[in-house]
């Protein structure tokens, strides 16, 4: 299977590890990239979407148009991207006007959006494409005796009616369980779980109360099932969770660090990657689980 | 519907008005909601305290509360989640109503940097969220300076301005978007 990259601008500039660990998961569970090169911004919620629809959608079809002019499918880490190349998709298909208003602005490019490539994300297309057994047999290093806690994102669960590849029941999510489950990890439900972890425009307009929500969630997570790690589905969570627990500490409203990495990353150590390079920007301590993994492998 | 909401709100011409101009930029479905609440009570920025959260914006719409929501920061920090989407049970898209007063905003220039940055990258980069010094961190972990994208790509990006500016971007003149390149464009 070949698959377009679509890897989006907080993974790019903010968390290039997470970019490197796909380039290592994904050719190592026999997926091949196409990196869509010449792909822009999907374009997200504060910027396009908050102009007009046909623009956003033009910009999106861009993109989506790198991908269908090869006869590839998109897949990507991110919640926002995956949000917003999916709505996007979809409006079109529903809006057969708004398609033509988003090809007569794509002229510019010199460009066609038909609607032929589907958005994928990674968690999903994985789950899909190997499922949990697939992922046990695939991965040389286990995460056996630790307790996870997963945060799928906001993006990979609604509107469902949206997504490809999604869940029974998207406020009670199991996928991303599962795919740590397949590794050898528990990953119990928590009260907070389908909570928002406060990134993207609320952390832009009111860091306080973004970080108190994500607080909310580290604590419900804490408290009830004690996590070595929390596992994201998606980029933004990951940055979010990352950077708000430093801070949170500094000003007493956390007594914990608890780290955090993508799936993706997670996955890539799993497959015996190079920590360095697919873990290397954490800002919480992931040192002791990466010596887990590693540890586990050599006993 | 318009009807109920005639004789419960007692519209007048004023308020006619800017639900036409919420409508008219994507809240289509504004007047089937009955505020039964359901989409607050999954709301990120309720549970943040933001004072307008998607019940409380389609509330104030109704009540002709325009300078209200523009003076107020809640909009912008919507969280484009969709759990209200998921939920309302009269299919009104709670969140197509949030980024429709976003919308509105933006044509009153009531706008967070936020967007007037995001947008301007976004013209400029191709990259809405671009970080300069962002080079040497993808160099840490074994990947090249640039990624595969528009940064690489100057025609590729000269598409992409191309494309805003035959979007509403252009006419609304929040950004400049004179740009060197001249490809395309109308």
């Amino acid at each position: 299977m070949k698959v377009g990259f679509f890897v989006g601008c907080n993974t790019a500039f903010n968390r290039p590890d997470l970019e490197a660990a796909v380039r290592r998961v994904m050719p190592g569970v026999g997926i091949e990239l196409d990196d869509l090169a010449g792909q822009s911004c999907c374009p997200t919620w504060a910027t396009m979407p908050s102009i007009d629809t046909d623009g956003w959608c033009a910009v999106s079809a861009r993109n989506l148009c790198l991908a269908e002019e090869k006869g590839l499918d998109l897949v990507t880490v991110c919640g926002s991207c995956y949000g917003s190349l999916s709505e996007t998709r979809h409006r079109m298909a529903e809006d057969h006007g708004l398609k033509d208003r988003v090809n007569e602005i794509l002229a510019a490019a010199g460009r066609t959006y038909r609607g032929t490539a589907a958005v994928f994300q990674a968690v999903y297309l994985l789950h899909r494409e190997l499922g949990p057994d697939g992922i046990a047999r695939a991965v040389h290093m286990r995460l056996n005796g630790l307790t996870v806690a997963v945060q799928p994102g906001c993006h990979s669960l609604w509107p469902s009616e949206i997504y490809p590849l999604g869940e029974a029941d998207p406020f009670h999510p199991v996928v991303l369980r599962e795919m740590c489950e397949a590794l050898g990890a528990a990953a119990p439900s928590y009260s907070r779980l389908t909570d928002c972890c406060g990134m993207g425009g609320m952390r832009s307009t009111d860091m306080e109360k973004s970080f108190a929500l994500a607080a909310v969630k580290l604590r419900s997570m804490r408290e009830e099932i004690r996590p070595d790690l929390i596992v994201t589905g998606c980029s933004s969570c990951l940055i979010q969770l990352d950077t708000c627990q430093g801070p949170l500490q500094q000003k007493g409203v956390i007594d914990f660090e608890i780290p955090v990495l993508h799936y993706m990353q997670l996955l890539a150590l799993c497959l015996g990657a190079a920590p360095e390079e697919v873990t290397g920007l954490a800002r919480t301590d992931v040192g002791k689980i990466v010596g887990r993994i590693r540890r586990d492998v050599n006993a | 519907m318009s009807e109920l909401v005639n004789g419960v709100m007692h519209l007048d011409r004023g308020h006619e008005d800017f639900i036409a101009e919420i409508r008219g930029l994507g809240g289509t479905e504004l007047l089937e909601c009955i505020q039964c609440a359901k989409c607050a009570s999954v709301c990120p920025m309720a549970l943040a305290g933001f004072p307008f959260y998607n019940k409380r914006v389609i509330q104030a719409v109704l009540s002709g509360a325009r300078e209200v929501l523009l003076d107020d920061a809640s909009i912008w920090a919507c969280q484009s989640c969709n759990r209200c989407t998921e939920i309302c049970p009269r299919r009104v898209n709670p969140y197509e109503v949030v980024l429709a007063m976003r919308r509105v905003a933006v044509r009153e220039f009531a706008v967070p940097a936020l967007t007037t940055d995001g947008l301007k990258s976004l013209y400029d980069y191709g990259h809405a969220v671009y970080l300069r010094e962002s080079g040497a961190s993808r160099r840490k972990v074994g990947l090249p300076e640039t990624p595969p994208t528009v940064l690489a790509d100057p025609a590729a990006l000269a598409e992409v301005r191309a494309v805003l500016r035959r979007t509403a971007l252009r006419d609304i003149g929040i950004i400049p978007m004179d740009g060197a390149d001249k490809g395309g464009g109308v």
